[in-house]
């Protein structure tokens, strides 16, 4: 524990701007591929473990179309809806099958689908790390606020992540499409029998949590180095975050996404070895005391 | 043996039970009924310590039993049948039977023999045969027909050896042959057991016929209590179940009392 | 026959079969591909009396099977003890981790259950990754594993640390056997089936839980210590989510209902691995299209499959001959029942 550098970095004007402004990203991308995993769960009721092979996906659907175009909306593009459409494909051929099987089912087969997808991308693209790069357009000078320095891809990383929250959370609460996901969550059949097309609704949801997911790991592309296993990681600190915000909370996976964000830049200064002992402690101590999570509706015991 | 009295319970803006106030003698056979909707179901949790009434008392074998939980007034001696069989869909009909008989008999911490306990057959035998169950004691219970899931039901109640047995709708999704089976089978139990035995029912043929005491609730409150003679009279009760109608009341009053119309 | 003296002549007859296979099949590497299946399938057998028996699905088993083989390499490396007293001691501390862990999870059902479980795992996993100095952090025990002779057994040689390993396999196979088979085992059956109802004839539901749970854990520390021991290391992957999927998968491969099914998992998931990374890199791919061939397909584990279309085929004899028996049954007129009754 390095508890004095923590708080000589709270003090120091351009050391908290750095952790802070790292906090936020690394939160921010927790935070979309949190809210694609809980809108999967809070509307289909399927725990999507998979997901961060999606992340992954998108990573490297971005990483490819970079270099295939040396367009950087292309890569965006790519990331999000190719790895949609792998999520359509994912959602109609494997888990329609197990809706309503208990969850060991949901488990494996999200365990088989990565390993498919982690070996796949090892045959397409081998298994060492890759870099994409930072493109031309962010490559200039980090912008300085208030004391400390921030790169201005971090900017547009949180502008975009920040976008598409507000967008995700206006489609479910102000539009009539958002109204009728909520009802599916609720009573599918009813929803069904009022002639609506809930197999063409589950299908769209889950490609919008994996588009999500796929934006993640595109935002995430030329910050991070590629590796199949990237996936892994993410997987496991966007499931902290769901559950201390609560499955099926949009708003409590950002909270919960900035406190792990926050807890990993300044954890990494002032507990570098505890971190990952932090985050799931915090999430053991949510599960003992709220289990449905900070924001969170449905119950647990 | 138990008394409820000046049960209250409210669901929100809801009453479901109003100001209860009901005895129930030991060995007595009574029955529960009233209009869907008037809180028969809450009744028994309220007794068997499903739910915490908010205000009230349960007084049970003189002791009072509010805010003892469910498990500890099955271990008092109330036992229930729930009105969709509550059941061990992997085990076979005897093996749910014993295990239940086991765990009664506080034999379920017990790691050293094997299952099942020889010296609890009889007891297991016993309820089988007074449910008529016997033939089926190797089925497994989620292939049982819905009756013989309903008898399950209540004879894992009956595991607990219980003093009131609580039977919510004990009939229901039957046919009417089936039903008269059925309440036959309660009936013989109870005059086997001698337990007070309280039952919620719809069809009133069977309520008339069987219970010694009828109580009806409405909107979670006694509207009337009494032997089936005189529920059969009651203006109130009729009126209840067929509504204010006034033409079809006179029918079925002039009916009752042999003049037509 | 009884059911024990069954049960106990096939557990003979599988310790028989255990110690047979390297004796007419030399091979070093098949002794130690059957030490792997004793490992991980007392990780899978022990699972399984929470997943199958109880139906409390944990994703952080293999917390204890990482235990079992960081608590016996770091006794066996003190010195102070002799190879049987530090199995001991390593079940009974792993016993002691279960039930702390375990009074706190068992309040929490389903997912939630299964998630903080994953969490106190991968908790144990990050302090063996971290607490370097103890653990030799991630590059596993440093300096393998002493194994002293005790009561003139000396494991240092392959055949007979394999026979110690089998011996001590079977002896908790049937422990698990008996547990499973006794008052208290169906006690946990009426738990998974209904856990309202268990409540509702008596049985306290969080306590029995947590037993098995400290059951399970006991057992599963077991399968770690064959594993320091034939490895003479112990690692952090022991203690990683994977090995706790990995058993989850085993089980279901096999089969939760069949008592060894999850044997037979272990078995199959260990063949499987052999052979295909024998014959390709991309074993992951391989493993993933089984998976799904299983779950999309069979819908339940190969071993209770099997079972099932066994026991079908019984069933349907039988019903087949009652039909042909049986005396027709009239039913009563509606009016004559009435009138019995009262």
């Amino acid at each position: 524990m390095n508890l004095e550098a923590l708080t000589a970095c709270l003090g120091s004007g351009s050391c908290a701007v750095t952790q802070l402004s790292t906090g936020l990203i690394i939160g921010m991308l927790l935070f979309l591929v949190a809210s694609g995993l809980s809108l999967i769960f809070g509307v289909l009721g399927v725990i999507n473990f998979a997901h961060g092979a999606f992340y992954m996906l998108g990573a490297y659907f971005a990483l490819t179309a970079y270099q295939a175009t040396d367009s950087f909306l292309a890569a965006m593009a790519a990331g999000g809806l190719g790895v949609a459409l792998v999520g359509i494909l994912f959602e109609r051929l494997i888990i329609s099958r197990v809706y309503g099987r208990d969850v060991l089912m949901q488990l494996l087969v999200c365990y088989a689908v990565i390993l498919i997808l982690d070996d796949a991308v090892k045959m397409v693209l081998g298994a060492e790390y890759q870099m994409m790069g930072m493109p031309e357009v962010f490559a200039g000078a980090p912008i300085e606020i208030a004391g400390g320095f921030v790169p201005g891809y971090y900017l547009f990383m949180l502008g975009v992540s920040a976008l598409a929250g507000l967008a995700l959370w206006f489609g479910i609460n102000r539009t009539r499409l958002g109204k009728i996901v909520q009802a599916l969550a609720i009573n599918p059949q009813m929803v069904g029998s009022l002639g609506i097309n809930t197999t063409l609704l589950y299908a769209g949801i889950f490609a919008t949590g994996s588009l999500l997911a796929g934006l993640a790991g595109a935002l995430a592309a030329p910050i991070r180095s590629l590796t199949p296993g990237m996936g892994l990681s993410i997987l496991i600190e966007s499931f902290i975050v769901t559950v201390i915000g609560g499955m099926g909370s949009i708003p409590g996976a950002l909270i919960a996404a900035l406190l792990i964000g926050f807890t990993r830049s300044f954890g990494a200064i002032g507990f570098p070895l505890f971190v990952d002992g932090a985050m799931f402690a915090l999430m053991a101590l949510v599960l003992v005391l709220k289990p449905s999570g900070l924001l969170g509706t449905r119950a647990a015991t | 043996m138990l008394r409820v009295e000046h049960l209250t319970k409210s669901f929100g803006g809801v009453k479901a039970t109003r100001d209860v106030s009901i005895d129930f003698p030991a060995g007595s056979l009574t029955a529960i009924i009233g209009p869907n909707g008037a809180g028969k179901t809450t009744f028994f949790n309220l007794i068997s310590g499903h739910i915490r009434p908010d205000g009230g008392k349960v007084i049970f074998d003189g002791r009072d039993i509010l805010g003892l939980s469910s498990l500890q007034t099955v271990r008092r001696g109330i036992g229930r049948a729930f009105q969709v069989a509550s059941l061990f869909p992997s085990l076979t009909v005897r093996e749910a039977m014993a295990a239940a008989v086991t765990s009664h008999r506080g034999g379920s911490w017990n790691i050293l023999a094997r299952f099942p306990a020889v010296h609890l057959r009889d007891r297991v035998d016993e309820i089988l045969e007074l449910m008529d169950l016997a033939p089926k004691h190797s089925v497994l219970s989620r292939n049982l027909s819905h009756g013989d899931q309903k008898l399950l039901d209540i004879a894992l109640a009956m595991a607990t050896e219980p003093k009131v047995l609580l039977l919510d709708e004990p009939t229901a999704g039957m046919g009417p042959d089936e039903r008269w089976r059925m309440i036959s089978k309660v009936h013989r139990l109870w005059e086997a057991k001698r337990m007070t035995v309280l039952f919620i029912e719809h069809d009133m043929d069977i309520v008339f016929k069987i219970a010694q005491r009828i109580h009806v609730l409405k909107y979670g409150a006694v509207l009337a209590q009494g032997t089936p003679d005189e529920i059969r009279r009651n203006p109130e009760v009729i009126e209840a179940y067929l509504g204010t109608d006034h033409r079809l009341a006179e029918a079925v009053a002039a009916q009752q009392s042999g003049t037509s119309v | 026959m009884r059911p024990v003296l069954r049960d106990g002549l096939l557990a003979l007859l599988l310790l028989l079969v255990l110690l047979a296979v390297p004796v007419l099949f030399p091979q070093p590497a098949l002794r130690d591909f059957l030490i792997y299946v004793i490992a991980y399938g007392l990780l899978a057998m022990s699972l399984n009396l929470l997943v199958g028996l109880t139906g409390l699905v944990s994703f952080g088993h293999a917390a204890y099977f990482a235990s079992g083989a960081y608590g016996f390499g770091l006794l066996m490396q003190s010195g102070a003890v002799s190879v049987p007293a530090a199995m001991l001691l390593t079940v009974g501390g792993t016993a002691l981790l279960a039930f702390v862990i375990g009074a706190i999870c068992v309040r929490l059902k389903d997912i939630y259950f299964a998630f903080i479980t994953l969490a106190f795992q991968m908790f144990i996993h990050s302090v063996i990754l971290t607490w370097i100095s103890l653990t030799g952090g991630d590059q596993g025990l440093r300096g393998g594993i002493p194994r002293p002779r005790f009561l003139g057994i000396d494991l240092t040689d392959a055949m007979t640390l394999y026979v110690f390993c089998a011996v001590v396999f079977v002896a908790c196979i049937v422990v698990m056997r008996q547990v499973s088979q006794s008052p208290f085992g169906y006690t946990l059956r009426l738990i998974r089936d209904n856990p309202a109802r268990a409540n509702f004839l008596g049985v306290d539901v969080p306590r029995m839980k947590l037993c098995v749970f400290v059951l399970a854990g006991a057992m599963a520390s077991v399968g770690g210590i064959v594993l320091a021991l034939f490895v003479s290391g112990a690692y952090p992957e022991f203690g990683f989510w994977t090995t706790s999927g990995e058993a989850i998968f085993m089980i279901m491969l096999g089969g939760t209902q069949l008592f060894l099914g999850p044997l037979i998992g272990a078995l199959l998931l260990q063949t499987l691995n052999h052979f295909v990374t024998a014959y390709t890199e991309y074993h992951g791919m391989v493993l993933g299209l089984v998976i799904l061939a299983i779950t999309l397909g069979l819908r339940r584990g190969i071993a209770d499959f099997v079972y099932e279309q066994m026991t079908d085929r019984a069933v349907r004899r039988s019903a087949a001959r009652l039909d042909a028996g049986a005396a027709p049954t009239g039913s009563h007129a509606p009016g004559s029942i009435k009138d019995e009754v009262a």
